[in-house]
């Protein structure tokens, strides 16, 4: 991970780049952020810089007469208009990036089921394959290597549809610049489509409880032909245990 | 009604433009009470108000307790300074307090305190009212911290307390309960509260104290308590339908019986998003008294201003669901739409402030150094609220560390600074002490520079990934060095606050001399003595604009009509 300036420097603005495609609208959107918000902060700052630098009494003018106007119509017609139209074009790039990020395909590469429930994750394949894993495999914040897996193809549209067996989680990942919450009710189906293979971390990120911060697990981007390859040497219905050797 | 009969005014006889000057009580039964006994039995305004900013102050040492703890938590990866258990408890009341007994009471004090002397009324619409009020307050408050003695400990599902890990089966135990209960009594001693200003306001007004001529704090008060009206029931509501899922087995938010646990969270951020408000507008109005006044100018687009906060309360009722987008389950343009609306009046009111220090002779003492420290990062947790306010980048940055650095922002930076400056503004009221100078602006310095160390670098470990609410990280995701910074941050604040609270108990006994009128104030509350008598005023100026007492201290600069 970079330093936060060099993140700065770069276009992202702070963000950190994420693998998907649903990337440059979230990139787009900081930038015309940054753009309107930079400036305007800067302004409003040299403002009141300015108002305590030349305006407050220094001694030797204790008796300088302060101005006592209060309205300029003009003026604060121009600091509500002007706004206004900002928070529309803000708005304008939002709306078609949202629509794009939580659009749902009617034919998916793959459908996956991830299950999240207290404390640990299940990851159901259309075999009825199942990848599982709980807090108890991997009692060490530091370590990854008996979280469960979730295995998914990059360039493919994937689509996850998100339940829980119990309370509310949440199914987060950082470098995917994206989560969506799992609330029993609530029927929540998203698409994933991931640019960039490798492993990635992804954690429950809705409190859920007194080993919330252990339910984390793996996501494993790899190319279709691996991808299918894996799949087909999935047998049906078999579960595979995260820290568990068969 | 024997009050408003009391009130001064012209009386017939009297010589035609002088103020009659008569005893405000008719009769004085005996002794007054003093010391405790005037705590528990008074039903007088400013009694109240302090009983109100003094608890709500202890409550903020006592949440800002847990918070050192949860930042000591933090300090280093895989830390097990406390159990994650014990973590989810400091969190959930951390939060609880802070909103509850803290910043929301804190403002209602300040509202009985100030409001009336203000609006130039002998007390609050309902004194005894009142006096019920702050007693549901300091029980709610005792209630829900009394839930760290039972024996599952306080309750531990976040503030927030999301269904269905709040119900019987995921929370057992009394702490849950106590939590809900306490909650529901300062709800109510809330909704109460707002009854009374709300009355206050619209019938005690002075004579020529119309409603363009009420100072801005009193506008904001008079704004928020409408919010208090609409958010506070919902919620009280909610918790009862939460306490008769856990007692009763109704499924109002079991998906095991038909119940829908989305239904809590709509109830909750209806309430939730009118309470940041609420926790907000009073503060906005503490600030602009404390600009006007050490700028000796009236404030600049007053009228404005007053559109600008009811715009405000009233888009506030509609952006709830900007907390739900990462459920699926609300329309997002519509609230990212108004959300981002949201953003309009509030930059009103930062022209406005800059407008009322152009060309004024602006005192920097303590009170305005952290009127300063509060425009400034608010103005910070405004922008990061736009960043917040689309739905795309929430996705990225919702329960991450980003926002907790973004409400801080606002709450802390925003709230809490203007709480520091109402300390320093009013205290010489309070007490006819001056508080001292060079003590503010240590604490000022301290609660600067440890605020920013705390929640800036929590900007960039939200960007990072890192999210909250976990009570333990790994140490390979670059998130160690920041949290570090993160906690000396919080240790300097803690540090901080001591210089204020040295200053409040030293002061009350040997702090200057502060006169009636210390600020060369405009508004009515120094137009009186310090601390007020029963009742408040012995006399009125003319009230002809929203600052009648510059007009009678200073005649030739009247405010200049026109543009």
């Amino acid at each position: 991970m970079s330093s936060l300036s060099g993140r700065l420097l770069a276009t992202n603005f702070g963000s950190p780049p994420g693998v998907t495609v649903g990337d440059k609208y979230v990139r787009s959107l900081w930038h015309i952020t940054y753009y309107i918000g930079t400036p305007l902060a800067a302004l409003v700052v040299g403002l009141i810089i300015w108002c305590l630098v030349r305006y407050r009494v220094k001694p030797g003018e204790e008796h300088r007469v302060p101005a006592q106007f209060q309205y300029h119509i003009p003026l604060e017609v121009a600091y509500t208009i002007i706004p206004l139209i900002l928070v529309a074009v803000i708005f304008g790039f939002l709306y078609g990036g949202e629509d794009k990020i939580t659009n749902v395909s009617k034919n998916p590469a793959i459908k996956i089921t991830a299950e999240g429930f207290q404390w640990g994750w299940r990851f159901t394949y259309p075999n009825g394959h199942q990848e599982q894993g709980t807090y108890q495999a991997e009692t060490n914040i530091n370590s990854v290597a008996n979280l469960p897996v979730l295995y998914m193809p990059a360039n493919e549209t994937v689509q996850i549809r998100l339940i829980s067996d119990d309370v509310d989680h949440g199914f987060y990942i950082p470098a995917f610049l994206f989560q969506r919450d799992m609330i029993p009710g609530v029927n929540n189906v998203v698409d994933l489509n991931v640019t960039k293979t490798g492993t990635y971390l992804g954690e429950c990120d809705q409190l859920c409880g007194v080993y919330h911060s252990y339910m984390r697990f793996k996501v494993d981007v790899m190319p279709p032909s691996t991808f299918n390859s894996w799949m087909s040497s999935q047998a049906p219905h078999s579960i595979t245990n995260a820290g568990v050797h068969q | 009604m024997t009050i408003i009969q009391d009130r001064p005014g012209p009386q017939p006889g009297a010589p035609h433009g002088t103020l009659v000057e008569e005893p405000l009580t008719e009769f004085v039964p005996g002794p007054r009470p003093r010391g405790w006994v005037k705590f528990i039995t008074s039903t007088d305004h400013k009694q109240i108000g302090l009983n109100y900013m003094v608890t709500a102050f202890i409550g903020f040492l006592t949440a800002g307790l847990m918070a050192e703890g949860m930042r000591t938590q933090l300090i280093a990866p895989n830390n097990h300074f406390v159990t994650p258990d014990i973590y989810d408890q400091l969190l959930t009341m951390h939060g609880t307090i802070m909103l509850f007994v803290f910043l929301g009471p804190f403002a209602f004090g300040l509202a009985n305190y100030i409001v009336p002397l203000q609006i130039g009324a002998p007390d609050m619409a309902f004194p005894r009212f009142n006096n019920l009020s702050y007693w549901l307050y300091l029980g709610g408050f005792i209630v829900m911290t009394g839930g760290f003695l039972t024996n599952n400990g306080a309750a531990n599902f976040g503030w927030f307390g999301y269904a269905p890990l709040t119900n019987a089966i995921h929370a057992p135990g009394p702490g849950a309960d106590m939590w809900l209960i306490g909650i529901a009594l300062t709800g109510f001693s809330g909704i109460f509260t707002a009854v009374n200003t709300i009355t206050t306001v619209f019938c005690l007004r002075a004579p020529g104290m119309v409603m363009f001529r009420m100072p801005i704090f009193v506008w904001n008060q008079l704004v928020t308590m409408f919010l208090v009206l609409l958010a506070f029931p919902v919620l009280t509501s909610a918790l009862g339908l939460l306490w008769a899922d856990r007692h009763l087995n109704t499924h109002f938010y079991e998906p095991g019986g038909g119940g829908q646990p989305i239904l809590w969270q709509h109830l909750f951020w209806f309430f939730g998003h009118p309470e940041v408000y609420i926790l907000a507008l009073p503060y906005f109005g503490v600030v602009t008294e404390v600009i006007a006044t050490m700028s000796k100018k009236p404030v600049f687009g007053y009228k404005g201003m007053i559109g600008a906060t009811l715009s405000i309360g009233g888009l506030s009722m509609g952006v709830w669901a900007h907390h739900m987008y990462t459920t699926g389950a609300v329309l997002l343009p519509f609230f990212a739409a108004l959300s981002l609306l949201i953003a309009v009046p509030t930059g009103i009111k930062f022209f406005n402030w800059i407008g009322t220090m152009w060309r004024g002779t602006i005192t920097l003492n303590t009170a305005m150094l952290f009127t300063v420290g509060f425009l400034a990062m608010f103005l910070f947790g405004g922008i990061t609220g736009v960043v917040l306010a689309q739905p795309p980048l929430d996705f990225q940055l919702h329960n991450t560390y980003f926002v907790v650095a973004h409400f801080h922002y606002v709450m802390f930076g925003g709230s809490v600074f203007a709480v520091f400056a109402s300390i320093y503004y009013w205290f010489p009221k309070y007490t006819g002490r001056m508080l001292d100078e060079r003590l503010g602006k240590l604490s000022f310095a301290l609660l600067f520079i440890g605020f920013n160390l705390t929640f800036f670098p929590q900007h960039d470990l939200g960007l990072r990934g890192m999210s909250r609410r976990i009570a333990v990280y790994d140490s390979n995701l670059g998130y160690n060095f920041l949290n570090a910074l993160s906690t000396t941050g919080a240790y300097i604040t803690g540090i901080g606050v001591i210089p204020t609270l040295i200053n409040i108990f030293k002061s009350m006994r040997t702090g200057a001399i502060a006169g009636d009128n210390p600020w060369d104030g405009q508004t009515l509350e120094w137009a009186t003595s310090s601390p007020p008598p029963d009742h408040n005023f012995e006399s009125l100026p003319p009230i002809r604009s929203e600052r009648p007492l510059w007009d009678a201290n200073h005649p030739d600069e009247l405010t200049r009509v026109g543009h």
